[in-house]
């Protein structure tokens, strides 16, 4: 049996804010920050975006922010 | 005096005047401790992603302020006494970011305030 990471086309993660030269995360960026929440209203993690150290903590406090000001949900109940 | 900012969801159905006398009730201490209050924005009825009190939507309101530390403590107590709010936030507004240091370089300790404001609005 081959192993799934030698058949895959095998492409480099990169962090999208640093890509996009984003300096700092509003945590009033719901739109900005959903991009890094699962549909479940989950923080998605850094070995699955590919974000930088710098950028997954700043995305952390800003979605803890925006989910007391409900402008993301802590979980979405849609999946039951 | 440090730079904060406040954010308030108000019940969804309350009047555009009732609105503006509960922000005079948090503009007016401010001013009296000897604070600023620098920009308000009305974000105006939103949907919550989630009910808060069995209510859907909510007004905000988000206000910049310089503020007295010993004031949040109390604001905080006010908002929890009033009904009508139904969540509140008030956290520490950023610095101004070292990028925007780097860029103006020699400019770092001549920054006003003002300036940095700005550069967190964006």
């Amino acid at each position: 049996m081959a192993r799934d990471g030698e058949s895959r086309s095998y492409r480099r993660k990169f962090c999208k804010l640093c890509f996009d030269k984003v300096d700092r995360i509003d945590y009033k960026d719901d739109r900005r920050l959903s991009r890094f929440v699962t549909d479940r209203g989950k923080i998605v993690p850094r070995r699955i975006s590919g974000t930088c150290a710098r950028h997954q903590s700043q995305i952390t406090e800003a979605v803890k922010r925006a989910r007391i000001l409900a402008l993301l949900p802590f979980t979405s109940d849609q999946y039951r | 005096m440090k730079l904060y900012e406040t954010t308030i969801i108000f019940e969804p159905g309350l009047e555009e005047a009732r609105i503006n006398e509960e922000l005079d009730r948090v503009t007016q201490p401010i001013a009296q401790a000897g604070g600023e209050v620098i920009e308000v924005q009305r974000w105006g009825k939103k949907k919550l992603a989630y009910n808060i009190k069995k209510r859907r939507d909510g007004t905000y309101l988000h206000i910049k302020h310089k503020s007295p530390a010993t004031l949040i403590a109390e604001m905080d107590r006010r908002f929890r006494l009033n009904e009508s709010v139904l969540r509140h936030l008030t956290v520490l507004a950023p610095k101004e970011s070292p990028r925007a240091a780097e860029e103006a370089p020699g400019a770092e300790g001549a920054a006003a305030p003002a300036e940095a404001v700005s550069t967190v609005v964006e």
